[in-house]
């Protein structure tokens, strides 16, 4: 697990809203690895401890997560 | 009514006594599960669970609450190990307590699918070829579903 802070202002210009959508492309130009471990199809992303979708608005202070499917118990 | 989070094996008789004594009701149901010594096709000789802890005491926290409200239980638990657990250890342990046996059984049958997909937990596996992460399997999906078409019907 890693992890890192990430300023919004350097994804979304004039203060846009930034969604997760938005954030993986971002990451995903940091190079190859991270397009591919972000691009997995079954890919879970977690707003705040909560799995939403990847058009879920993320504002400063959230904490946004990305794992591959669970598998506990 | 509620959830630990360890890497210490799990003490079943005391979770049980603790959960019977914090509310006796009518009804107790626990489920407790272990590493196989086994997977799909091959041997397994040790398990190593990683987690995302605040997600998922979170998410075990309001599992535990909606089993309760849900199934009207008087007293629940929720018991999750991670690290590196040896085979026959425990890894899970959960208890309802409700005033049938429907619900308390219920309960922890919710519990345990839902926890399956829904809490961070990862599970790799070491055997005779080395480590591997453990795919989630379709059929944990399907069970998980399975409640949710209940809750709207």
């Amino acid at each position: 697990m890693s992890e890192f802070q990430l300023d919004l202002s350097d994804i979304s210009e004039a203060s846009a809203p930034v969604d997760v959508a938005a954030i993986k492309k971002r990451l995903s130009q940091r190079g190859a690895e991270w397009k591919e471990a972000l691009n997995q199809p079954n890919l879970v992303h977690a707003l705040n401890h909560k799995v939403v979708f990847t058009d879920a608005v993320v504002s400063e202070g959230d904490e946004l997560a990305f794992f591959p499917p669970m598998t506990g118990g | 009514m509620s959830v630990s989070l360890q890497s210490e094996a799990i003490d079943v008789a005391a979770e049980y006594a603790q959960l019977v004594g914090d509310s006796p009701g009518a009804a107790v149901a626990t489920f407790t599960g272990y590493v196989r010594d086994h997977s799909d096709a091959h041997a397994v000789t040790e398990l190593e669970l990683e987690h995302y802890p605040e997600m998922a005491r979170n998410v075990l926290e309001e599992l535990g609450q909606s089993a309760a409200e849900r199934f009207g239980l008087s007293s629940w638990r929720i018991v999750h190990r991670f690290g590196r657990l040896a085979v026959s250890e425990t890894i899970v342990w959960v208890g309802a307590v409700a005033d049938h046996r429907g619900e308390a059984i219920s309960a922890c049958e919710l519990m345990m699918d839902t926890l399956k997909t829904d809490a961070p937990f990862w599970k790799r596996e070491q055997g005779p070829k080395g480590e591997q992460w453990v795919a989630s399997r379709d059929s944990d999906t399907e069970r998980r579903a399975r409640w949710q078409s209940r809750e709207t019907q």
